[in-house]
């Protein structure tokens, strides 16, 4: 597997395409957790945390075959509601090598389009296991 | 109940199968096999097909939300995946979420939370602030 280093930290990507928050996917999401609150599940945006760094980890030669989730954090400045439009950017934010696996944290920042104003930001910290 | 530092929450256990992990995968957009396919998860070293972590998170904030009520928000929430949650076919597993508040200032609270599923602690260092 490639091998990377601490050059690695503050790599950032911005996604091209814009995530809208449909009721049908904050319906779907609520409904498979077995909510019935009216708040938005505080960890909704994983999906759209980890589709980003699925495009971009993997296209710095990170295997995505072999990835573990290890820690997440999100921190939310305000609810999302139905029929917000995201930009999300991601970094990566620290990185080390251990043991023969590769620990990624990628922070990404999700904004509304139409304000700029920032919604939430999320931590991922991923783990890429080393060949056995 | 009263929201003072040190008091505990009564232990709430959640159930999930196959069948709700098959619709966390579509919900959430996280189809990797590992969480469906229990001959690809013995392929890969896995006891059997194991839960999302994510899904364990999220069941973790309907915990809190089950303990606190629907007028209080989660707006910073993490934790560390430490061991999987293993599901077999045509079993309830449960995940068993205790929970404490650690913390009591004039605007927020902040919960720290223990998940265990069959005897194994499956989340490390979960903190939950929330805000009135």
């Amino acid at each position: 597997m490639a091998s990377h280093g601490p050059e690695l930290v503050g790599r950032r990507f911005s996604s091209h395409h814009t995530h809208s928050v449909s009721q049908s996917s904050l319906s779907a999401f609520a409904e498979a957790i077995g909510s019935s609150s009216h708040q938005i599940p505080p960890t909704f945006l994983i999906t759209f945390s980890i589709a980003a760094a699925e495009e971009f980890l993997p296209s710095l030669g990170f295997d995505w075959s072999r990835v573990v989730h290890g820690e997440q954090r999100f921190q939310h400045f305000r609810q999302i509601t139905a029929g917000d439009a995201l930009r999300v950017t991601s970094e990566i934010e620290s990185y080390k090598s251990l043991a023969g696996n590769e620990f990624v944290t990628v922070r990404s920042d999700f904004e509304d389009i139409s304000t700029t104003e920032k919604i939430s930001s999320t931590w991922s910290t991923l783990v890429f296991r080393g060949a056995e | 109940m009263a929201l003072i530092p040190g008091e505990l929450f009564a232990e709430k256990t959640l159930y999930i199968n196959r069948e709700k992990l098959r619709r966390y995968a579509e919900a959430s957009g996280d189809h990797n096999p590992i969480h469906l396919d229990e001959n690809f998860a013995k392929s890969v070293g896995l006891p059997n097909v194991i839960a999302h972590g994510m899904f364990t998170m999220a069941l973790a904030g309907e915990a809190i939300r089950f303990w606190v009520g629907d007028e209080w928000q989660i707006v910073d929430f993490s934790t560390r995946f430490t061991k999987p949650v293993v599901v077999p076919a045509d079993e309830e597993v449960g995940i068993t979420f205790s929970g404490k508040i650690s913390e009591v200032s004039e605007k927020d609270i902040l919960i720290e939370l223990g998940a265990t599923s069959a005897g194994v602690k499956v989340l490390g260092q979960t903190k939950a602030l929330l805000i009135f």
